[in-house]
């Protein structure tokens, strides 16, 4: 098949598995930053027994390849509670990510001068209402441009979860070249699909900061 | 009555005492200006009366309740005492007038309109009755200040504790800042005010103490402390500062 025939005859169909693809990526990118944000909350606590197990969630997901991860996870998690493909995928992932984003909150919460927190307590605060309410806000907004970099990573970890059968956009690609025998124009195709979609997406997230007035500057450290 | 009564304060960082032993009661209505060399425990003196640093010993009454920091409601002890810090510390992510209410809302519990009508209020006293839509990264370090003062003042504290809150300021806006506490001072408001301004202190102190090496070493009336100085260290200190 030429490129053009290709472009033709799949056009639709990658549409449609993209919207699988960002389905995955947006759910386990919600709950990686659930995930990532309890175990900053341990790594940052002042008990020991909290910060160890943050480190060791933390270790092991970053130490290990995420195909790994995956197949270890879908066939656990499939074997306990009965897992759509796309769930357990979207869960794997997110648990995958949340380590990353663990590290990278706990970062940002840290980066918060810690007069702020002091100016919240001082005015009655209780810790978690100023954790809340001063300190949360002021990370999470600093955290843009990496959570967004974690978004495009997951968009392209999101390729894998094609091995546990969820039709998104790389498994009808690769179900596509097997069936016209033409790999390169194919993959070519789906490639051009990634590559628009975080384009869209490094746009999107350079805009929201940007729009994030330009007088909300944060008291770093 | 007392609004603080501290009896054999010490406080140490790790080996590092900071504090040795000290002995303080403020009666309402009192301004105390405290002045002393750097390092010699002001600020750590200062945060220990609102508990942002725990005692490593002694005791701390507040109106008349001791207070124990592992067992008391700290959250409420420190809603009656307003604190002002030397770098502000507004909250950058919200506007001026937010900075003001935040706390009255979700600390007391009281309703956003009230809240603004009470912020108004204080932002006029401060001298800032146009800028509450502002952000504060569009103010002036003096306005910021004031903004400070009026959100510490938003809680309706029994007393308010200043720490060097115009060290950080350009000198041409020292003078603004001094005035909002000279007119809180004068409606009565009990103050604790770390300071090297020694006009202020002259002017506006009911009594001044002079701290060196985590001690009290001497304390009295402006008039005492500038005009007739008993301590070595505090002539030395005087000398060097005025
Ligand atoms: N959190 C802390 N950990 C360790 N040491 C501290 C801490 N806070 C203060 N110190 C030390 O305690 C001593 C007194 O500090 P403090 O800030 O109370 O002095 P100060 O009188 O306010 O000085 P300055 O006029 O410079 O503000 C200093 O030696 C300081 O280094
Ligand atoms: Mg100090």
């Amino acid at each position: 098949m030429t490129l053009i025939n290709v472009v033709q005859e799949y056009f639709w169909g990658f549409l449609v598995a993209t919207g699988m693809t960002l389905r995955l990526t947006a759910v386990s990118l919600v709950l990686a930053v659930v995930i990532g944000l309890l175990f900053a909350f341990l790594k940052i606590s002042r008990y020991r027994v909290a910060n160890i197990i943050a480190d060791a969630y933390i270790g092991i997901t970053r130490g290990m390849p995420l195909i790994v991860q995956l197949m270890f996870l879908y066939f656990g998690i499939s074997s306990i509670v009965a897992l759509s493909a796309f769930w357990a995928g979207s869960l794997a992932l997110a648990l995958h990510a949340g380590g990353y984003v663990a590290e990278l909150l706990r970062g940002a919460i840290q980066n918060v001068d810690r007069g702020q927190t002091e100016a919240a307590r001082s005015l009655g605060m209780s810790s978690s209402k100023s954790m809340r309410l001063i300190v949360l806000p002021q990370a999470f907004r600093r955290a843009i441009p990496s959570l967004g970099n974690q978004f495009i990573i997951g968009l392209k970890d999101s390729t894998l979860v094609a091995y546990l059968g969820v039709p998104e956009l790389f498994s009808k690609a690769m179900t596509a070249a097997a069936a016209n025998y033409s790999p390169f124009n194919t993959y070519l195709v789906a490639g051009t699909y990634y590559l628009v979609l975080v384009v869209i997406f490094t746009w999107m997230v350079r805009k929201l900061e940007t729009r994030l007035t330009p007088y909300r500057q944060e008291a770093t450290r | 009555m007392s609004v603080i009564d501290i009896k054999g304060l010490h406080k140490s960082f790790d080996d590092l005492e900071v504090l040795k032993g000290i002995d303080l009661t403020i009666e309402t209505g009192e301004v105390v200006v405290i002045i002393g060399p750097s390092g010699s425990g002001k600020s750590t003196l200062l945060r220990c009366l609102n508990f942002l640093e725990y005692p490593t010993e002694g005791e701390i009454r507040v109106n008349g309740e001791l207070i124990d920091p592992k067992k008391s409601d700290l959250d409420k002890v420190r809603q009656h005492m307003g604190m002002v810090f030397q770098h502000f510390q507004l909250f950058p992510h919200k506007n001026v007038l937010h900075n003001v209410t935040i706390a009255p809302i979700n600390v007391k519990g009281i309703s956003h309109k009230k809240a603004n009508v009470v912020a108004r209020d204080l932002l006029g006293k401060v001298g800032l009755p146009d800028k509450e839509k502002a952000w504060p990264s569009q103010l002036s370090g003096g306005q910021k200040q004031r903004v400070a003062i009026a959100r510490a003042l938003a809680m309706d504290p029994d007393i308010m504790l200043f720490d060097e809150v115009t060290s950080a300021l350009d000198p041409e806006l020292v003078s603004e800042v001094l005035q909002v506490m000279q007119d809180l001072a004068a409606g009565g408001m009990t103050m604790v005010v770390v300071t090297h301004e020694m006009g202020f202190a002259r002017e506006m102190a009911s009594r001044v103490i002079m701290m060196d090496d985590g001690n009290i070493i001497e304390q009295g009336t402006p008039e005492q402390i500038f005009g007739d100085p008993q301590e070595e260290r505090t002539q030395a200190f005087l000398s060097q500062v005025l």
